[in-house]
């Protein structure tokens, strides 16, 4: 168990004069569950390999504890891994993939046969020890493959998307057990993932990476209420957060975010800092969160400066929700998350009340967060 | 149902004969058709084997029989005792040369198992700069005929002073382009995530190669442990051309002195004949032991 450490990582394949990662920087504490999120080929997974010493890092270093790794093989960086495909030996049985890694490490027999009987306890496939991979069902498997990495007690465990080839119901069953397995052994893991709900609902701390580079290091809750930019509100949340393009204008002596159709007033706070930043007169992006957008008369009446009126396009029944999409006369539609219970023909006028409190401002240009 | 009893009888290794008549009725309409149709080509691809067992038991009257008949109307094994008589009044005992045969094949069948793995392995999992280049060459030399390499190899031989060795028996058949090729193939189809999964959990690249590469190819081993019992067992190049002391040549070549070769079609037909049996019988079981991974490897890569 270990703090690690990324120095100023960067890696590039080959003769590519672009960084599939640039300038990583990161302090992993130990026993901290850590997840690297983003979409697809924004370089989690590359800096993952480099960390575990399956990619050569091409500049900067990374630390295990107080050693720099960059040039150990590794089988001697003492990490135990978790693969999105499982990456099980066909040709062994449950026991020996599980024993694999403490045969290699020359372990006495009847200690390795006691640590494989335990991990397979905790994760209760003891009655599999002698099949093939091939006889498990996908759960199973994810779970030998865990198996394997709990078996030795390693500085810290790696998770490459350990759960994306496994069913929706599943997925979140095995998600609350790694959770708790983490909770059991304390070992500091770094996740991969491309499932933002995983990367909510499991880390300490997030890592949005986008185009290989950190986004923004944070707890959840920080990177759903604070994201640091455009492209971190639009990635966390779901369905994602509305963004309308506008102008700030002084007003009857406040500020209010302005489009051709509506105009919203800004809170105290907010006009505080948007005016000391002196982006009165200019372009601003707005954004706002589907469940600060509310339907209620109550808050309607209470704040007629912050409504919007529309038309709606359609509704989408989510169970305990519903998402109205609302044709607001943008470019893109506004859409609410809101009780059930409000009922919408398509193509009725509505009006919303947006809670200002909970928005958001970015910069036109850089799509940096403005306001807190 | 019916599936589930299929991967039960898959299960239970033993197969009954209920499990065959459900596997027939499993069969469709069309596949049935197909087995007839093939069922003839199957009868005539075997006609070679049968005149081959018949050949050797037939009296020497039945052997110039014009036309030849497939089987053997008066079966003996006068021709074999015809084989172990000559055999007696050679120099050179034949249990010499069927040693020779032996020890050369066995040897020559690992080293051929043994340098393909290791070359595919790296051509397939550890690319390196000009590996394709490297790839192609090894592909190359499937075009050339062994007479067309028959001097440069015997100069090889003679300057490497292995002449009336085993050494010099082995040495030329240890490269299997055809091995090499099958085996990368198989191993292409490894994913990388196992090498590197052993990697973390500690095995060395000699572990990584023997206990999972090794393994997961099997059934391409198997083949190509025939295919090279095959070419080593029926070679008699080597023979021929390094081989100049009797005591260490190989049975396939004592058996073409029988019949002088192709100069000959009256003389010993009868113990050739016989000889022939004794020839393809060890290829065969072979064959017949390790059918199966066989079959899975032809299916898999695709060659016929």
């Amino acid at each position: 168990m270990s703090r690690i450490c990324f120095h100023h990582v960067h890696k590039r394949y080959g003769k590519f004069k672009e960084y599939a990662v640039k300038d990583f920087n990161l302090e992993v504490e130990d026993r901290e569950f850590l997840v690297f999120v983003g979409s697809s080929g924004c370089g989690k997974s590359t800096t993952l390999r480099m960390l575990a010493g399956l990619e050569d890092i091409s500049e900067g270093e990374i630390y295990i504890g107080d050693t720099i790794v960059n040039e150990m093989p590794p089988k001697d960086r003492d990490i135990s891994m978790v693969f999105q495909n499982y990456a099980l030996y066909p040709n062994m049985s449950v026991y020996d993939n599980i024993a694999f890694g403490l045969q290699m490490r020359k372990l006495p027999k009847h200690e390795i046969d006691l640590s494989v009987k335990r991990a397979a306890r905790v994760l209760e496939i003891e009655n599999f020890l002698d099949r093939k991979p091939r006889e498990l069902s996908g759960g199973q498997r994810q779970r030998v493959a865990l198996g394997r990495a709990i078996v030795r007690t390693p500085q810290a465990f790696l998770m490459d998307e350990p759960l994306s080839n496994l069913d929706a119901k599943l997925r979140v069953q095995m998600r609350s057990e790694i959770i708790s397995l983490h909770k059991k052994i304390g070992v500091t893991t770094i996740y991969v993932t491309h499932d933002q709900i995983e990367a909510m609902t499991m880390g300490d701390r997030i890592v949005v990476m986008e185009k290989g580079i950190v986004q923004q290091v944070d707890t959840p809750e920080k990177v759903y209420n604070q994201p640091v930019n455009l492209f971190v509100a639009n990635f966390i949340g779901n369905p994602p957060m509305n963004f309308v393009h506008g102008r700030l204008e002084e007003h009857g002596g406040g500020l209010e975010f302005h489009t051709n159709r509506f105009a919203l007033k800004l809170t105290e706070k907010q006009a505080y800092t948007l005016r000391r930043l002196n982006l009165v007169d200019k372009g601003i992006i707005f954004g706002v969160r589907p469940e600060n957008i509310s339907f209620e008369q109550i808050m309607l009446e209470a704040s007629p400066h912050s409504t919007i009126n529309g038309t709606m396009e359609l509704s989408e029944f989510v169970g305990s929700d519903r998402y109205y999409h609302m044709n607001i006369g943008m470019e893109k539609n506004l859409v609410a998350r809101a009780h059930p219970r409000y009922h919408f023909d398509d193509g009725m006028k509505a009006s919303v009340a947006v809670d200002m409190n909970k928005t958001l401002f970015f910069h036109k240009d850089t799509g940096i967060l403005l306001t807190e | 149902m019916q599936e589930s009893r299929l991967i039960a009888m898959k299960r239970r290794l033993t197969v009954k004969w209920e499990d065959f008549v459900l596997a027939l009725r499993l069969l469709e309409r069309a596949q049935i058709w197909i087995a007839i149709l093939l069922l003839p080509l199957a009868i005539f691809m075997l006609l070679p084997l049968v005149y081959l067992f018949n050949h050797a038991f037939k009296p020497l009257h039945e052997l110039f029989l014009f036309p030849p008949t497939f089987i053997v109307r008066e079966p003996t094994t006068g021709n074999f005792v015809e084989l172990l008589a000559l055999s007696e009044s050679t120099i050179v005992p034949v249990s010499r040369y069927i040693f020779n045969s032996i020890v050369v094949t066995f040897l020559s069948t690992i080293a051929m198992v043994v340098t393909g793995a290791m070359c595919a392995y790296p051509l397939s999992k550890h690319p390196f700069p000009g590996s394709k280049i490297v790839l192609g060459l090894i592909m190359l030399a499937l075009l050339f005929a062994t007479e067309a390499v028959a001097i440069p190899r015997f100069i090889v031989i003679q300057s490497l002073g292995i002449m009336n060795t085993y050494l010099g028996h082995v040495l030329p058949l240890v490269a299997l382009p055809v091995g090499v090729f099958l085996l990368k193939q198989f191993m292409d189809q490894i994913p990388n995530d196992l090498m590197e999964a052993a990697k973390i959990d500690g095995a060395r690249e000699f572990t990584i190669f023997m206990r999972i590469v090794i393994p997961l190819v099997n059934p391409a081993i198997a083949t190509i442990s025939i295919l090279a019992f095959q070419s080593a067992w029926g070679n008699t190049e080597t023979s021929t051309l390094f081989m100049q002391e009797d005591a260490m040549k190989t049975l396939p070549f004592y058996m073409s002195t029988l019949t002088s070769g192709l100069a000959n079609s009256v003389a010993r037909q009868g113990a050739a004949a016989a000889g022939a049996l004794i020839m393809f019988i060890p290829p065969l079981v072979v064959f017949i032991v390790s059918q199966r991974k066989v079959i899975t490897t032809m299916a898999h890569s695709g060659i016929k």
